[in-house]
């Protein structure tokens, strides 16, 4: 992407920021989301960031790897495993990498 | 009430019982008082903010951002995981409307959480109200609602809030800068880029509240798996829309079967009921 391509991609992810922190304050006043709404609302965010996720964890140079010697599925296992039990992001993320970077080395 | 019972539909992982318990507290008597309150309240999530803030200000140096679009980046968009979001489909020559639409799902839980704090402040000048918002992210809006869960009229709101939001965004832009600085010495091979990767998972983990956002999230996943050569990165937002649509239907699904079975406890706990399964 050129310069200006990725500044104008930073000013519409500004807007985008913008719109969902402060829509509703510059409405003002008591404001009731339909249930449904609501509902779908809350399933989106998840479901967007597994979208981004999962084929980083999976590809390979375009191909779909689902064995273990695949470092980043198995470290994005790994951590996912780690961050139930300890519910701490740093952590989890120091120990993704440190298992990601150690079958990646092949030490 | 009102509010107290929207939260509870929408995140049921906000402990409202303690909530409920915190609120018993005395309403502050200065603005003062109520700002000190926030600095002690906020003050143990400070580190992790800039913790944060340093593996996104890693990550964009380590897709490609050059050291001004980085910082430029930071200091506006604010919002570490739409910027997250943002940087494999920067990389990848995406078209710029479907990052902006990717920004605007990953950020929609900001539209709940607004909608349940801004009738807090409607009495503010409206250019506040744009920029509190604004500054308003993930921790101080759960630090805010533990501490008022219900809409009340009371001294030191505005200063509470101020004392939670201010610091934040010094902790993240503070992480964020020396990230940007440390990532642009540290080289490419070690594949810092790929603790961006752990820090999503590690925000999509908790929203998988239910057993219908769990089938929402694979089936997002899969999709966006197979999709992922559909031209302009269209694969994504196919992915949310049918993980979205599966969330929904599976939750229409369960929630019909267990009023089916035992129609009495569905009014009054179907949130807790919901919560653990």
């Amino acid at each position: 992407m050129s310069d200006w391509e990725i500044w104008l991609v930073i000013i519409l992810l500004t807007l985008a920021t913008f719109i969902a922190r402060s829509g509703f304050w510059l409405v003002g006043h008591h404001i009731n989301l339909p249930k449904r709404v609501q509902e779908a609302l809350r399933y989106a965010p998840a479901c967007a960031l597994a979208a981004i996720i999962v084929p980083d964890l999976l590809l390979a140079n375009g191909q779909v790897e689902v064995g273990l010697d695949n470092p980043r599925l198995l470290a994005g296992l790994l951590a996912t495993a780690f961050f139930l039990v300890r519910k701490n992001m740093l952590q989890t993320i120091f120990f993704g990498m440190a298992v990601f970077t150690y079958i990646r080395l092949g030490l | 009430m009102k509010q107290a019972a929207r939260a509870d539909s929408s995140f049921p992982s906000y402990n409202i019982a303690l909530s409920r318990s915190l609120n018993i507290l005395m309403s502050f008597e200065s603005d003062k008082a109520a700002f000190k309150e926030g600095l002690r309240v906020g003050a143990p999530t400070w580190f992790g903010v800039g913790a944060w803030g340093l593996v996104v200000g890693i990550a964009m140096i380590k897709a490609g951002l050059t050291l001004t679009q980085a910082l430029g980046m930071t200091l506006l968009v604010f919002a570490g995981s739409a910027q997250l979001a943002s940087l494999p489909l920067i990389a990848a020559h995406a078209p710029a409307w479907v990052i902006f639409a990717t920004a605007l799902v990953v950020n929609l839980r900001f539209l709940i959480f607004s909608a349940i704090l801004a009738p807090h402040f409607s009495h503010l000048p409206w250019r506040t109200r744009a920029w509190l918002g604004f500054l308003t992210g993930d921790i101080s809006v759960s630090l805010f609602m533990q501490r008022y869960p219900e809409f009340a009229e009371e001294k030191g709101k505005l200063a509470y809030l101020k004392a939670l939001v201010f610091p934040n965004w010094v902790a993240w832009q503070s992480g964020s800068v020396i990230g940007i600085l440390l990532g642009s010495q540290v080289p490419t091979s070690w594949g810092l880029g790929f603790a961006g990767t752990l820090a999503i998972l590690c925000i999509m983990l908790p929203l998988i509240i239910n057993r219908a956002a769990f089938a929402g999230v694979v089936v997002a996943g899969i999709c966006a798996l197979l999709a992922v050569n559909l031209p302009y990165k269209l694969g994504l937002l196919l992915a949310v829309l049918l993980g979205m649509g599966t969330a929904m239907m599976l939750e229409e699904f369960l929630e019909g079967k267990k009023t089916a079975v035992k129609p009495e406890p569905a009014t009054s706990g179907k949130g807790q009921e919901r919560e653990q399964s």
